[in-house]
């Protein structure tokens, strides 16, 4: 026989015998008395084991106090019920608390900095806001140009019936040469020129892209109108300077050798202008002004963004042409990324006035303004109640943004998908 | 065959009472009589006139003598252009520039003492309009920079607390007036100036090298008005090679430790200051918004003045 471990094995086994013994069914009890005393498996081992510093005194005291509430909780604990109800609070806690961390906290935060930053004592606190300056003038810049009346959708819906009379305004985000894809986006909106509908491009038509000086020939074909973007500006400053210095027709050595690559780039570009193209692009404003649109109030467009708070005729142009962000403290823009989106403040501008008009006029729109821009494509498509951003990053590889705009003032974003044209 | 002469012209300081000759040494032509600068060619201040046999003379730094001669002319060891210095020997220890002793924006060869009050910004105010005339005329690219772009974002005059100009030169303009235009004076009818006042361009011969280790000649040239030792700080804005091979191939830098890129500044704008054209940096906003920060675009009161919003003008506080 193997030797077996006693306190299973020897148990089991003479219990058998006993069943073979009475007869009987064994019952517990007798199992119990009729089987070896548990004590004799007890062994002392436990006082021999070296290094144990066993205190039987406030052990002793701990067990006889607190079993009962500690088997209470323990029985409470591990029920079913009460692990699924703290699971539920916990999760629900993580829940709450996570968002208000990534979405109410930073939501409330940022809507009190854009108050904060709007309120009059913000003004006095900073020691002024931006535009106080007298703006520069530059002779080869519009400032402003408003948009033929004729062209701006009405607000009676109604007129759908007879077609003649149709209104559309389509708005078209940063191009930067992408015909192909600007072709496709006028197919996808039924663009037809001659029927009530004008395009409106929110600057940037040109540079970067395969086929800038066919952008400027379709959009000139079909009467456009264009805000002055920061590449337009660009590659308009570097013409001006080539016509003046008589080496529009001719590149010498010396540029070649000089001129880093992107510098290169935009002269070449310059160079392939024709008169009559560059003409057609100085004529575009750094504003455009629509004018009041049904369902949206006044509407201007510029390329990249505008100062809350300042007359159009005092915005200064270079910040209108590249703005991304703005200081709160000063209402300063800036073409850096990191910092509070401009739009965010201008949209918070608007409907702060909005609910100032609200209760004292009978048209509370007539009293705001809405911006379409482009400039930012690393923000993307950025509807707004009162700042339309349309660069979706075509050039990139994203989307060519159409706004359309219609008769009663119904807004739809139409968006074609783009080939990335900077891989190569 | 060139030789080298002397170019004489008769020199009278009607408002210090100075009474001298401005020479320049030119090299001519034997032939054709054409002339022309030497390259790089440092002049040297001299004390009692222009001895023929070999013009040398002893130099002095404090010259403000009844004769001021602009006349010897030393050609820097190496002409050939550098972007950093072989040894920390080379770093040129003297600074070529010197202000006068009684104010540092004074050059001290041509006044003794400041301008009344009263006169310092009509006379930068003429400063700017003649340089930006001359620079026009030749042809040479520059624009105005620093606390000057400053001044023209506000309302397009100079600060009236101001008492220095900044503009900036590119990197061929630099070489193009060492080579042609260095101490070359020239002189302008004003109007209520009686007889006129001479500006001098001076080019400071260290511009050869471009490293910013030289921190005794951050300036690479000066216009200078001779009737009041006022001037302009011109300063060339060079290409960072060092920069550009690390991936910034736009990257652009100064002696003074000024960087920029390249679209910032180029290309430039036409505006005006103080009524006449002038060229702007393309990110005019920015660029003053990066080297001064946002609220110097916006504080309505600055060094006892205070911008008068109808007015649009700087008003002193008094």
């Amino acid at each position: 026989m193997m030797p077996r471990d006693p306190d299973t094995q020897g148990v089991q086994s003479d219990a058998d015998d006993d069943f073979e013994l009475s007869g009987s069914p064994p019952s517990y009890a007798a199992h119990r008395s009729q089987s070896r005393p548990l004590i004799h498996s007890a062994r002392n081992a436990w006082q021999t084991r070296p290094g144990g510093s066993y205190n039987p005194v406030s052990r002793s005291l701990e067990d006889t106090k607190s079993p009962r509430w500690i088997e209470m909780i323990r029985s409470v604990v591990s029920a079913p019920r009460f692990r699924r109800y703290v699971l539920i609070c916990l999760s629900l806690f993580l829940v709450g608390w996570v968002s208000w961390r990534m979405l109410l906290y930073p939501r409330l935060q940022e809507r009190s900095s854009l108050l904060h930053s709007l309120d009059p004592s913000t003004k006095t606190e900073a020691g002024g806001w931006f535009g106080s300056n007298v703006m520069p003038q530059f002779d080869d810049i519009v400032q402003i140009r408003k948009l033929d009346p004729e062209l701006v959708p009405t607000s009676s819906a109604g007129v759908e019936a007879e077609s003649s009379s149709r209104k559309r305004l389509i708005f078209v985000g940063d191009v930067h040469g992408c015909k192909a894809e600007l072709e496709a986006l006028l197919d996808k909106v039924s663009f037809k020129p001659n029927s009530g509908d004008h395009l409106i491009f929110t600057g940037d038509l040109i540079n970067k892209g395969p086929d800038s000086t066919g952008v400027v020939d379709l959009a000139r074909g079909y009467s456009a109108s264009c805000v002055r973007g920061n590449h337009e500006d660009r590659i308009l400053l570097i013409r001006k300077e080539l016509v003046k210095t008589n080496t529009l027709a001719t590149s010498d050595d010396y540029e070649e050798s000089h001129l880093s690559s992107g510098e290169a780039r935009e002269r070449a570009l310059a160079r392939s202008l024709s008169d009559e193209q560059a003409v057609w692009l100085s004529n575009c404003p750094v504003i455009l002004d629509i004018g009041s649109v049904p369902g949206m109030g006044p509407v201007v467009v510029v390329h990249a963004g505008l100062v809350p708070g300042v007359e159009l005729e005092k915005q200064d142009p270079s910040s209108v042409m590249t703005m991304r962000t703005m200081d709160l403290d000063t209402h300063v823009p800036s073409p850096k990324k990191k910092g509070m989106n401009w739009a965010k403040l201008f949209d918070k501008h608007q409907s702060v006035i909005y609910s100032t008009l609200e209760s004292s006029t009978e048209d509370p729109l007539s009293g705001t303004m809405t911006v379409v821009y482009g400039h930012d494509a690393s923000s993307s498509l950025s509807i707004r109640p009162y700042t339309k951003g349309l660069d979706s990053g075509c050039l990139k590889g994203g989307k060519l943004t159409a706004l359309v705009v219609e008769d009663g003032g119904k807004q739809n974003i139409v968006q074609v998908k783009c080939k990335n044209r900077l891989k190569d | 065959m060139w030789v080298l002469v002397a170019e004489r012209a008769d020199f009278a300081d009607s408002i210090h009472g100075y009474t001298g000759l401005v020479k320049r040494i030119v090299f001519r032509n034997e032939y054709d009589g054409s002339r022309q600068l030497p390259l790089n060619t440092k002049p040297l201040w001299l004390r009692g006139g222009l001895r023929k046999a070999g013009f040398v003379v002893t130099a002095t730094e404090n010259a403000i003598p009844s004769y001021r001669l602009l006349a010897l002319w030393s050609t820097p060891s190496s002409t050939c252009l550098r972007g950093e210095y072989k040894s920390k020997k080379e770093i040129p220890t003297e600074k070529y520039f010197h202000e006068s002793s009684f104010h540092y924006h004074y050059d001290g060869r041509f006044a003794n003492e400041t301008l009344p009050e009263s006169e310092v910004i009509p006379h930068l105010s003429a400063l700017v309009q003649t340089y930006f005339s001359t620079m026009n005329a030749i042809g040479a690219e520059t624009w105005i920079m620093h606390g000057t772009l400053l001044a023209w974002w506000w309302n397009q005059k100079i600060f009236p607390w101001d008492n220095d100009l900044d503009v900036q030169i590119s990197e061929p303009t630099i070489h193009f007036l060492a080579d042609y235009y260095n101490m070359t004076e020239h002189h302008f009818d004003l109007p209520n100036v009686d007889g006129g006042r001479a500006y001098m361009l001076e080019i400071n011969p260290n511009y050869v090298v471009k490293s910013e280790q030289d921190t005794m000649n951050k300036i690479d040239a000066r216009w200078i008005d001779m009737s009041s030792g006022l001037f302009i700080d011109i300063t060339a804005v060079r290409k960072d090679e060092s920069k550009r091979l690390n991936g910034h191939p736009e990257a652009l830098s100064c002696k003074d430790k000024h960087h920029y890129e390249e679209s910032d500044i180029f290309p430039l704008r036409d505006s005006t200051f103080e009524g006449i054209p002038v060229k702007i940096p393309y990110a005019y906003t920015w660029l003053l918004e990066e080297e001064y920060g946002p609220k110097a675009l916006t504080r309505t009161t600055f060094s006892g003045h205070t911008f008068n919003d109808e007015t649009k003008i700087w008003e002193s506080a008094k």
